[in-house]
């Protein structure tokens, strides 16, 4: 055929091949409009296609699939669409749906020859990672920021997978930088919207905290928790019209004369200065607060306060009519939420001056509180093209020319590439072991799995763990959900749990499993491995690279060392890399232990 | 249910939807660059398939250029369907520029654009091209002498020209810039905008850095181990220079001087080391620098706009000669300002920001005041925005001057501008030193026998509406790109093996281009086109530092390399 002289001139017996193909796409939003338009020119035959988000005014500067008119739907559906009408012979399928769904098992992915991921988010990333370790299918992993680009080649056994490298720690801050001591903008932006926002409009974060208390803080972590109680107990005044007043004096003026009075804390620092409301208001009565569409430069505080107690109007006004259908609303954060952002931004820089930190526009806090990542067009379409090219290697299984490929801004090169790097032996995600157990769901418990299985077939000592979605289901301290049946506990056909060997000497790798539902004979076990499962020794040096379970928890050691440190963080600036970087999320840490992750 | 509020408050006016749809490029190059963006009008001469043109009109819809126009003499046929997304089947047999303009316009109804049907040298005989901000010229044109004289107009109206190739997996961007073209906005990356003047320190800065470290041996550890770095180089300098005659070599005495700094360093506490010394030993290599005038902006200076400036000159060049001026007085550049983060308590941190800051705004003060006298003298009515000249002041280290040159369209006829053979032949004959692969170089002598074997099939069916199919079936046109190619290497003129060898490699690239169609690869345009409308936005924006000048990519091997011609 005409239209595909030059494709299948340049591709010879590749192209022909290219028909017969079913590839899977996760994720149809900057890189994934470039990449299905290239796939359905490269003369793909079947591509499925699964995202769960909707489109958005903000992807129209690249997402070339997507107009106006098609704000708020499926961008799975729209990317089909759009695309289809350009090779009328490609089969194109849509799933608005999460990948992490279900039915997305482990055999589904068996069902394509390569999968393409095109995601804004780590946590999909290592879950299709792991999905196509599983079920031994070719990745073409890729990510953008900015001007800068990345695209991986993952095929388990033959090269790095995902999880092999570290990925860069997220964000995080000690609750007392937050709360107490905070020295730089994004604290007090964090402190805006993490603390604030939630415990007057939203779900107090207190409740769900885990603070292990420790001699150095136990006296003002009991603090912080009675002045969270006091503003809740001010929430009940939130349809009276000095409630933004209340706020006010309560966090501006009576919460920073309580810290200003700790002189232990200010022996090295600046102390804070409280602001006064009514001298604040006098001087901010003729301001207009439409001064909140001025983004580019900083407010005064006057300013401040006038965004302050309009954004506190236009919210409590929200709530009342969200009152209609429930109980208690909740109001969260949301970057394009200009009611939200404009009272995250008025807060975080009053926050600010009381704490002489320099105040930011509305600009600048709206990419540091909503994590925005810069997106542009041409950078997707590098990306997606690089993709493509390494695909074709991959196709050919020709993995010893396939690369490792990085765009950059630089112009000295434009485009840098290395060879595949061979899996790190020492990975907790790829050097796993894997296979499949039949469960009886009438019968079977968790205990039948752990004695009879683990310890009695595959002679696993006492010191294991089980997993399932990084929550410990078992380990020998967790015994109550021995006698619980699978499906109590949530796990049902193609969830996956994963056993750790906790044993001091000689440990294995873990063991991840795929659940399969089955109905078993009365005289057989409820729980059968139905293949042969080896699972091999770890290798000695194993401690050098960190898994991602003990990547997250690095803030621990971190936070610790900071606490011992005044205040100001010292976070070098990290190294630039591309993928890990769009994933960022907020978590602010106690550095005793507890987690909250904000984003 | 709660009763509905009397009265609806106001709804308060967000950011506009042309805004938000712009904020994640609004955070690249500011709304100064979305105004250059959508103030200019994008000129495309488009030939060949056509593909690699279009995807780069794509790419600058999309973030809201103002107005492109295509030139575009070719019908649709049933193979533009097959690599051309901005296409479809009811285009087939309709004037390709008038198609494709239509389906990129769909894509942002803020964006106009025109499309003409006419051959490029018709166009160009009877345009005004001045009318443009950028031209995007797309081999082949199918005639060498047609794509010099848009090189020439382009050159003598001193606007920037793009010329590109997309043929099979290979592709070749080159940028022919105006003989000046001034870049201040170059967005460094962070790490290399301090300027601290650790070796050149201003009075207030070593005042406060005695006063705060004079006791430093008698501090408490906390107080020790929280001293900014920057205190602590300049402590330990003093000391050094009263052990060593009042000297510091910046040559010689880096190693002695971080290993003098490290060993007064407190051991003797839980971390076994303090981290502010941690920090001062990584710091001191870069910081340790006497600061100099780098020779982009040198260069600035003795260009004649600097050094002569007129009523009617750029704001820029008024402000080059304020600084100048600022140079000559003092040998250095104005501070920057900005302190990087580092271990420390807040107040002697915020302590350290605001002598920095102070300093700098001293220093953009007596810029400003240069630049005043200057307007003054030359009778300029209309004041530079003190952000401008603050603005430049703070990215004075990295202004960056690019002399543009003219785009070589025929090497064999026109040479390879002021390049030596040696150096071509360095270019011909270096194997990348990271992949060990040969060079790229190749490609672009195997594009321009492409270039030269299709121009001369033009010239005996000049009716053909397609060159490209007319070229492939032409059965000696391989044999036109091996002379060309030949004869180009008879020229660098040297028996050297290695030459010999990228002879045969550059011809294997020819006949790979021969295989491919020679035709567009949806993939590799699509991927070009993106590189080449960064270009453009970069060169528009006038913003980060665009390629100089010849980009040249191999889809092959996924590489990429740029050449200076």
């Amino acid at each position: 055929m005409a239209r595909e002289r030059s494709m299948s001139q340049s591709l010879g017996s590749l192209s022909r091949q290219l028909k017969q193909l079913r590839v899977l796409m996760v994720g149809a939003g900057g890189i994934g409009c470039e990449l299905l338009k290239n796939l359905v020119l490269s003369g793909f035959g079947e591509i499925h296609v699964v995202d769960l988000d909707t489109i958005d005014l903000s992807n129209l500067n690249r997402q070339f699939l997507f107009r106006h008119e098609h704000i708020k739907k499926s961008k799975a559906v729209v990317a089909k669409e759009t695309a289809s009408k350009f090779n009328p012979s490609v089969k194109i399928e849509a799933h608005h749906a999460n990948i992490k769904d279900g039915h997305f098992n482990v055999a589904w992915f068996k069902t394509f020859n390569i999968v393409f991921n095109a995601l804004d988010n780590l946590d999909a990333r290592r879950h299709v990672n792991r999905m196509c370790l599983m079920a031994d299918i070719p990745l073409i992993e890729s990510g953008t920021t900015g001007f800068d680009g990345q695209v991986q080649v993952i095929r388990k056994g033959k090269s790095e997978c995902y999880d092999c490298q570290p990925k860069p720690v997220q964000k995080s801050f000690p609750i007392c930088t937050i709360r107490s001591t905070p020295s730089q903008p994004i604290h007090c932006i964090v402190w805006a919207k993490s603390y604030l926002l939630p415990e007057i409009f939203g779900v107090s974060e207190e409740a769900d905290m885990d603070i292990s208390e420790n001699d150095d803080n136990i006296e003002e972590i009991k603090k912080l928790k009675e002045e969270a109680l006091a503003l809740k107990k001010i929430r009940e005044s939130l349809f009276k019209d000095n409630f933004a007043k209340l706020i006010f004096e309560k966090v501006f003026k009576q919460d920073i004369d309580r810290l200003r009075s700790i002189e232990d804390m200010w022996k090295s620092r600046k102390p804070p200065e409280a602001l006064d409301h009514d001298e604040i208001a006098q001087a901010s009565a003729g301001i207009d607060p439409g001064v909140s569409r001025q983004d580019q430069t900083p407010w005064s505080v006057t300013q401040n306060h006038a965004v302050f107690v309009d954004s506190i109007r236009r919210l409590v006004s929200r709530y009342k009519i969200m009152q209609g259908g429930h109980t208690s609303p909740v109001i969260t954060f949301d970057k394009d939420d200009e009611d939200t952002l404009d009272f995250v931004a008025a807060a975080a820089n009053l926050r600010s001056s009381v704490f002489d930190i320099e105040t930011k526009s509305k600009f600048e806090i709206k990419q540091m509180a909503g994590n925005i990542i810069p997106a542009i067009a041409t950078t997707n379409a590098m990306t997606a093209g690089l993709c493509v090219l390494q695909a074709f290697k991959v196709l050919k299984g020709e993995y010893h020319k396939a690369k490792m490929v990085f765009l950059e801004r630089s112009t000295a090169r434009v485009i840098n590439a290395e060879p595949l790097h061979p899996p790190n032996p020492s990975c907790v995600v790829c050097g796993n072991a894997s296979s499949n157990v039949l469960i009886d769901p009438t019968r079977a418990t968790l205990g039948h799995l752990v004695e009879d299985v683990l310890k009695q077939e595959l002679g696993y000592s006492d010191d294991i763990s089980v997993l399932h979605e990084s929550a410990i289901i078992y380990d020998p301290d967790i015994e109550d959900n021995l006698s619980k049946k699978f499906t109590d506990l949530g796990l049902k056909s193609d969830s996956v749990i994963t056993i750790i060997d906790d044993a001091d000497e000689d440990p294995r790798v873990n063991l991840s499993l795929s659940i399969n539902e089955q109905t078993l004979p009365e005289d057989k076990q409820p729980v059968i491995l139905p293949d042969k499962v080896e699972v091999p020794r770890k290798p000695k040096q194993a401690n050098g690279i960190k898994g991602p379970d003990s990547l997250n928890g690095n803030g621990e050691q971190q936070g610790e060392k900071r606490k011992r440190s005044a205040s100001i963080s010292t976070e070098p600036h990290s190294k630039k890399q591309a993928s890990g970087k769009t994933d960022d999320a907020l978590l602010v840490d106690d550095s005793a232990g507890g987690a909250i992750v904000l984003d | 249910m709660a009763p509905p509020i009397a009265t609806t408050p106001p709804v308060l006016q967000g950011p506009s939807a042309k805004e938000k749809k712009y904020d994640r490029q609004l955070r690249l190059w500011g709304a100064n660059g979305q105004q250059a963006l959508e103030s200019s009008h994008i000129l495309l001469l488009n030939s060949g398939a056509g593909v690699v043109g279009v995807e780069t009109l794509k790419n600058l819809v999309l973030p809201g250029t103002g107005t492109f126009t295509i030139v575009d003499e070719a019908v649709v046929c049933e193979e533009d369907l097959g690599v051309n997304f901005f296409l479809e089947q009811s285009s087939l047999g309709k004037s390709r520029g008038e198609e494709c303009c239509r389906l990129l316009l769909e894509l942002n109804p803020e964006v106009k654009g025109f499309h003409i049907q006419k051959t490029i040298a018709d166009f160009v005989k009877r345009s005004d091209l001045s009318q443009y901000t950028l031209i995007i010229l797309v081999a082949p044109v199918g005639s060498l002498d047609v794509a010099s004289e848009v090189s020439q107009i382009a050159w003598d109206l001193r606007q920037p020209l793009i010329y590109v190739h997309s043929v099979g997996f290979y592709s070749h961007t080159s940028v022919q810039l105006p003989p000046s073209f001034p870049i201040v906005d170059t967005h460094p990356d962070p790490p290399s905008t301090q300027d601290l003047r650790l070796l050149q320190p201003w009075s207030e800065l070593l005042a406060y850095a005695k006063t705060q470290t004079a006791d430093l041996e008698a501090f408490s550890d906390h107080d020790h181990g929280h001293v900014p770095w920057i205190l602590l180089l300049l402590h330990y300098l003093e000391k050094w220079k009263e052990s060593h005659n009042g000297e510091f070599s910046v040559r010689d005495d880096k190693k002695a001087f971080r290993e003098f700094v490290g060993s007064h360093a407190r051991t003797d506490n839980a971390e076994g080391g303090e981290e502010n010394y941690d920090e001062a030993l990584t710091a001191a290599n870069r910081a340790l620098t006497l600061p100099t005038i780098p020779s982009d902006l040198k260069s600035l200076l003795l260009e004649e706009e600097c050094q002569i400036p007129r009523n009617s000159s750029a704001n820029f060049w008024l402000i080059v000669n304020a600084i100048s001026t600022f140079i000559k007085k003092h040998s250095l550049l104005p501070l920057p300002g900005t302190v990087p983060d580092m271990k420390s308590q807040s107040k002697d941190y915020i302590a350290l920001q605001s002598l920095y800051r102070q300093k700098s705004q001293q220093d953009i003060s007596e810029v400003t005041s240069n630049v005043r006298a200057l307007e003054h003298a030359l009778n300029r009515h209309i004041p530079i925005p003190d952000a401008e000249i603050s603005a430049f002041c703070k990215n004075a280290a990295f202004v960056k001057l690019i002399h543009g040159r003219k785009l070589i369209i025929n090497p064999l006829k026109h040479g390879w501008n002021d390049n030596s053979i040696t150096t071509i032949i360095e270019h011909t004959t270096t194997m990348n030193f990271v992949s060990g692969k040969p060079s790229l170089f190749p490609i672009l002598i195997a594009l321009y026998g492409f270039d030269s074997a299709i121009a001369a099939a033009a010239s005996v069916r000049p009716e053909s509406n397609n060159l490209l199919a007319a070229a492939s079936a032409s059965p000696g046109f391989f044999t036109l790109m091996e002379t060309y190619i030949r004869d180009v290497f008879g020229k660098l003129d040297s028996t050297s093996e290695d030459l010999d060898e990228a002879l045969q490699h550059t011809l294997n690239i020819a006949r790979e281009i021969q295989r491919s169609g020679p035709g567009e690869l949806h993939n590799i345009s699509s991927l070009t086109g993106g590189m080449i409308a960064q270009e453009v936005i970069k060169i528009i924006t006038k913003q980060y530092v665009p390629v100089d000048n010849c980009l040249v990519f191999d889809g092959i091997e996924s590489a990429s390399a740029v050449y200076r011609l």
